[in-house]
């Protein structure tokens, strides 16, 4: 062999490929596979995976009647997908450009309040065309074949061999009795495993520390703001009324737990109140305030019936008496809304005498200790 | 052997020569002929899995346009676009993100609409799906991996669907994340760290958008993605299950091969799938969120409920009673435990399980490839009816306010409707669907052994009228058939067994003679009518025989 | 009136020091005290008589006024003495059990409540359900003067009850009034068979009362707490959803999901379920 040796496969590669393999190309020459016709070669294919043609049921004869009317159909059927295809491409084009504008506006309809309905409905009946073309081709132009497949059951002779070959790749590692590397395996797989997932420790906040769940920004002369940012007199709202209020420290109205009603009670209601023990004191006069989170899963309350002293939430139903201390009175709720303590401050606005004596908003594990 | 260009069976075409360099490169041949020639049974119950894999895929391609738009960032902005009742209201990134993909891109409200409903018929899709599976005992041996592959599957899509509809942070999925939030929390020992960790804090924090978006692109997507492999591959692998019938054996699938029949049907019904959901992605509004307003934790609508999926839990969640249960030192279990992840945790372990609790309780260890009959294993069935009660019952639930307001019917009242109806009705269903199932056992076995009624009434000589039966087989000496129950459905009308033909065709012009219809069907050489005047019956006409109309037996789909 | 006269007893001693027969003294004793009886009544009868015209003739003329109702009143008064007495008292105090007091309430709750319909009440349920309204656009304003001026109260405001920030409006529905009447105002349950009513059919005046007056169940908002711009806002936004179409196709109610979840059971599922119907095989 020199260098300039040129003959095919001295230099590695092939021009022409190498030996065809075993299988079904032994059994069959390229000969006799080319003295078969088509359907007789299908058959063969399917023959050797395992699947016999039982019957077919040929397509409609070419030029006949009904192949005309399949062919008609089907044709109809593309062609009207097509057509709705190429108007969803014209309306969304086209709109702002020759036809009215897509922008919304609130207007009590025009185009742009057809411009979805239109985008959907060319779009969705263009496609079900294309679905439904194919079906009925499928149906009506094709042969109908009824096919059966053997299903073949694990091979054994696969099962014996894998399993030889796994057992003895284990037996030559010498695992089984090679225990000091069997130990330290365990160790390295328990200490890699712990290491990979030890940065999501940065996912691990605790709840404890400062107590967040437990407390808000409610405190000792702490102004009650409405939403707009003013603050509260007692002469601002009439009996029965419900104002939502927030603290007066900054983004005091975004946060989730700050939330609080203030109710001015009617005089029936003041006369039937029946405060919690201790909390007789937080109302000043006729008015009374409460978190505005549900104790049951957080929803705001918000749903005041003046009549019935209930406050009703929307998410689950749970109903609270607002003259027995906001204490549940139906549905799954089972703590009162915490009271927020009030006065007035000298300039005769509200303020609150200090934070929620307990956690505001849903229950949890520990609410009792902390 | 070397094979030269004029070598027998070379190609000769353009496309033929492409076709075997790339063979040539890839050897693709021998997988692509046994993957054309693979033969899927067509019965229409096992087209409902397609439906789910299909709307999986416009979810893909449809969100992957929503992340063209959507900011997932909870920094507070103020809105300045074209929607007028909001303009100049603080907003969150996202929410102000999400109004803009509706109001100000082009076609970008039909988009996010029709990700939506693909998402609501995706859900669907899995579940009837799932009951297709549950009540014909597909997840029979060897098929337990894949029915467990289903399960987790459909609960990623679960939580696909909440945290996709809470990316555009509006009041209606705010609430929600509210829930959510107190459900984490009233996990005993676990629940406040476990709170903390996935909202980086109390509720409602700069993280969560930002978190819930990662998992809906990237992290339940993949996994979804590798499951459905993983899902298809296994019954490809293990073949798909057919009913009982004719030519049907535990060791064969009868059917329609890959090419071309299966595969045109199934693309036909991609498109069908997303016509569907194209349709009501415009024709149907869904999520208005410029109406709900952006989120804001101290205001609600009245009716909230979540998307479809979720309302067996908000209902589960407003009937329970208010049970806390407080234990010594001062700790306690809040009632939202019990609802909310107990019984969802019960419910889809019970769900994963279920092939083994079976064999369990029936011994039947054994593989099997063919269907069951629903009516034929009535325990399951009915256990089957139970569950989907209760499950209803509490999807029922979850909108009970709506109900009460649309109905004029007692808030309260509607609470204790469904705490008693969640005890006593699955028991109703099960004993109700129980004796259903035995009926119609007992009507196919009448029908085997008395034949079919045929509607005609004959006078004897006697004097009696008798209804004359069509026997189904061969008969004994008193008259009784002795054909066995075989698992299929048993023929109860004479024109399951050949014995009417169409006397009506077409639909929109219906040709409604019978003799009409026979001569246009030997006009055109199709149908019936065709072969009649040289057909002789050669066979005994069972379906077991082969059943071709050109035996006698009972005709396939006509063509026509 | 002292019956002790001394000028009788002086007759009376001087009539005994005399020559006496006891019954002439008697007979005159008795005309003396008959005459001065009517004496007595006669001055007083002057008296009064007297007093009474001086004071009709000197007293100022208001009494006249404080007396006497506009024609509105009167007809007002006289619409509730056949219709609303029943349950709301003689004199508006209201009746135990059957109807609250109307002292106060003022005409906006009266056009808040009549003008829905909703009195007068059919019977005594969980709330008062809006009804065709039985009486006239005039016979309210009569019996809203009447309920005023005997009750006083808040009365109805004036100008574009739509003046107000739209934006502004929708902030303030969703706090105040979308937990009760849904986000865009289908109305809601509120619990033991009461509910809170859509806004869809109510007019500004109607949604401006009833915020102003806080009929039954619903809070009062009275103006120290929601201004009448801020008020307006509200209205402006409540009116100005209710008339926008919808963007994306069919509303379905606006219900949320729970009408979507249907729609895409009946309609989703059971088109793609006629679908595979047709494209697999049966059995």
């Amino acid at each position: 062999m020199t260098t300039r040796d040129t003959r095919p496969g001295s230099t590695g590669g092939a021009d022409v490929p190498g030996p065809l393999y075993g299988g079904p190309d032994d059994d069959y020459t390229p000969e006799q596979l080319a003295a078969m016709n088509r359907l007789e070669l299908d058959r063969l294919g399917a023959r050797y995976d395992g699947v016999e043609i039982l019957h077919v049921d040929p397509g409609p004869e070419p030029g006949s009647v009904l192949e005309k009317r399949a062919i008609r159909q089907v044709g109809t059927v593309f062609g009207l997908a097509g057509l709705f295809a190429f108007l969803f491409v014209v309306v969304y084009v086209g709109s702002g450009w020759f036809l009215p504008d897509w922008q919304w506006t609130v207007t009590e309809g025009g185009w742009s309040a057809f411009f979805t309905p239109l985008l959907g409905l060319l779009m969705g009946l263009s496609l079900l065309c294309v679905g439904f073309g194919l079906v009925l081709f499928t149906k009506k132009l094709l042969p109908h074949e009824t096919a059966v497949q053997d299903k073949h059951d694990g091979s054994h002779f696969d099962r014996v061999t894998a399993g030889a070959t796994l057992v003895g790749g284990y037996h030559n590692s010498g695992l089984g009795r090679r225990k000091l590397i069997t130990r330290s395996l365990a160790l390295m797989g328990g200490g890699v495993g712990l290491m990979l997932i030890m940065p999501l420790g940065g996912l691990i906040k605790n709840p404890n520390r400062g107590n967040p769940l437990g407390t808000t920004s409610w405190a000792e002369g702490v102004r009650l703001l409405r939403n707009d940012g003013t603050p509260i007199r007692p002469g601002d709202q009439e009996p029965g009324s419900l104002e939502t209020v927030f603290p007066a420290v900054p983004g005091g109205n975004l946060q989730a737990d700050a939330a609080t009603m203030l109710i001015r009670l009617r005089p029936e209601q003041v006369a039937n109140l029946e405060p919690r023990a201790g909390q007789a004191d937080f109302a000043y006069g006729e008015y009374v305030a409460y978190s505005k989170i549900c104790t049951h899963a957080g929803c705001p309350v918000s749903l005041y019936e003046q009549e019935t002293s209930k406050i009703l939430c929307p998410c689950h139903q749970s109903q609270f008496d607002v003259t027995q201390g906001a204490k549940p009175v139906f549905g799954p709720a089972t703590r009162a809304l915490p009271q927020l303590p009030i006065e007035v401050d000298d300039e005769g606005y509200f303020v609150a005498r200090s934070d929620y004596i307990e956690a505001v908003g849903p229950t949890y594990w520990n609410r009792e200790r902390i | 052997m070397a094979r030269t260009a004029t070598a027998p069976g070379a190609p000769t075409t353009k496309l033929g020569k492409a076709a075997l360099e790339v063979d040539d490169r890839m050897l693709l041949s021998p997988w692509l002929r046994r993957t054309m020639n693979k033969v899927y049974p067509d019965h229409w119950s096992f087209l409902l899995g397609e439906i789910a894999l299909y709307s999986f895929l416009i979810l893909l391609l449809s969100g992957t346009y929503l992340t063209f738009f959507f900011d997932a960032s909870m920094r507070e902005v103020v809105y300045e676009g074209s929607y007028a009742p909001l303009r100049g209201v603080e907003m969150s990134a996202a929410y102000n993100s999400a109004l803009n993909l509706s109001f100000d891109v082009r076609g970008g409200l039909f988009m996010r609409q029709l990700h939506h409903w693909a998402a609501l018929l995706f859900v669907a899709s899995i579940v009837v799906h799932l009951l297709r599976i549950f009540f014909t005992g597909a997840f029979r041996r060897p098929r337990e991996t894949n029915w467990l592959i289903g399960v987790v599957m459909l609960v990623l899509a679960l939580l696909m669907g909440v945290t996709g509809y809470t990316l555009p942070d509006d009041l209606l999925s705010g609430t929600g994340l509210r829930i959510i939030s107190a459900i984490l929390l009233s996990v005993p020992v676990i629940g406040t760290w476990a709170h903390f960790a996935v909202f980086n804090g109390d509720f409602v924090g700069t993280e969560i958008i930002g978190r819930f978006y990662i998992l809906h692109v990237l992290l339940i997507p993949a996994i979804l993605l590798a499951l459905i492999a993983l899902h298809l591959i296994i019954l490809v692998k293990q073949k798909h299950t057919q009913f009982p019938g004719a030519g049907r054996t535990e060791h064969n699938v009868v059917g329609n091969r890959l090419f071309p029949t299966f595969a045109a049907k199934a693309t036909g019904l991609i498109f069908v799938v997303f016509g569907v959901c194209a349709a009501l992605g415009g024709i149907v509004q869904i999520n208005p969120i410029w109406l709900w307003g952006p989120y804001n934790p101290a205001q609600v609508s009245a009716g909230s409920q979540p998307d479809w999926y979720i309302g067996f839990l908000d209902g589960s969640t407003r009937i329970f009673p208010p049970w806390d249960i407080n234990l010594p030192g001062d700790y306690n279990i809040p009632a939202l435990f019990w609802p909310t992840v107990v019984i969802a945790g019960l419910m889809f372990t019970v769900l994963a399980l279920y092939p083994f609790i079976e064999r369990k309780l029936t011994g039947d260890t054994a593989a099997h490839h063919l269907l069951q009959r629903p009516r034929d294993v009535p325990v399951r069935t009915s256990l089957g009816a139970m569950a989907l009660t209760f499950y209803l019952w509490l999807m029922v639930a979850g909108g009970n306010d709506l109900i009460a307001d649309k109905f004029d019917i007692s808030l309260n009242a509607m609470t204790w409707v469904g705490r008693i109806g969640v005890i006593v009705l699955p028991p109703i269903a099960y004993v109700v669907t129980y004796r259903i199932c035995l009926g119609l056992q007992q009507h196919d076995r009448e029908v085997l052994e008395h034949g079919i009624e045929t509607g005609v009434i004959r006078r004897l000589p006697s004097g009696e009228f008798i209804e004359v039966h069509q026997p189904l087989g061969p008969v004994d000496e008193h008259g009784h058939g002795q054909l066995a129950y075989g698992g299929a459905p048993v023929p109860k009308r004479m024109n399951h067994v050949g014995g009417a033909r169409r006397a009506i065709r077409g639909f929109f012009t219906p040709i409604e003679e019978p003799s009409q219809v026979e001569l246009e069907q030997r006009a055109e050489g199709r149908g019936l009518a065709t072969g009649e005047p040289d057909r002789e019956l050669t066979s005994s006409g069972r379906p077991a025989d082969g059943g071709r109309p050109s035996e006698g037996g009972r005709p396939q789909e006509p063509r026509d | 009136m002292s019956t002790t006269n001394p000028q009788s007893e002086a007759a009376l001693h001087e009539a005994g020091s005399a020559d006496g027969a006891p019954a002439r003294r008697a007979r005159a004793r008795r005309r003396s005290k008959h005459r001065r009886r009517l004496a007595n009544v006669a001055g007083l009868m002057t008296g009064l008589i007297l007093t009474g015209a001086l004071y009709s003739v000197f007293a100022p003329a208001q009494a006249a006024d404080d007396t006497t109702e506009s024609a509105a009143e009167a007809a007002g008064r006289e619409l509730y003495e056949r219709s609303c007495i029943t349950c709301h008292g003689e004199n508006l105090e209201g009746v135990p059990n059957r109807g609250p007091s109307l002292i106060g309430v003022g005409e906006a709750a009266v056009y808040f409540q009549v003008h829905t319909g909703r009195m007068p009440l059919a019977r005594q349920e969980a709330d008062a359900p809006d009804k065709p309204a039985v009486f006239s656009d005039e016979e309210i304003d009569q019996l809203m003067a009447y309920v005023q001026a005997n009750g006083g109260g808040p009365t109805l405001p004036s100008g574009d009850l739509r003046d107000g920030d739209l934006a502004e409006g929708g902030e303030l529905f969703r706090l105040n009034c979308a937990s009760c009447h849904n986000f865009v105002g289908e109305g809601g349950a509120l619990s033991s068979g009461k509910a809170a009513p859509s806004l869809n059919d109510s007019n500004d005046l109607e949604i401006y009362t009833a915020m102003l007056s806080g009929p039954e169940n619903m809070p009062v908002f009275g103006d120290n707490q929601l201004t009448s711009e801020e008020k307006r806002s509200i209205i402006n936004y409540v009116q100005t959803i209710n008339s926008q179409a919808d963007p994306g196709g069919a509303g379905i109610g606006r219900a949320g999901p729970v009408a979507e979840g249907l729609v895409i059971w009946v309609v989703g599922i059971g088109a793609l379920l006629f679908g595979i119907f047709w494209m697999g095989s049966k059995a």
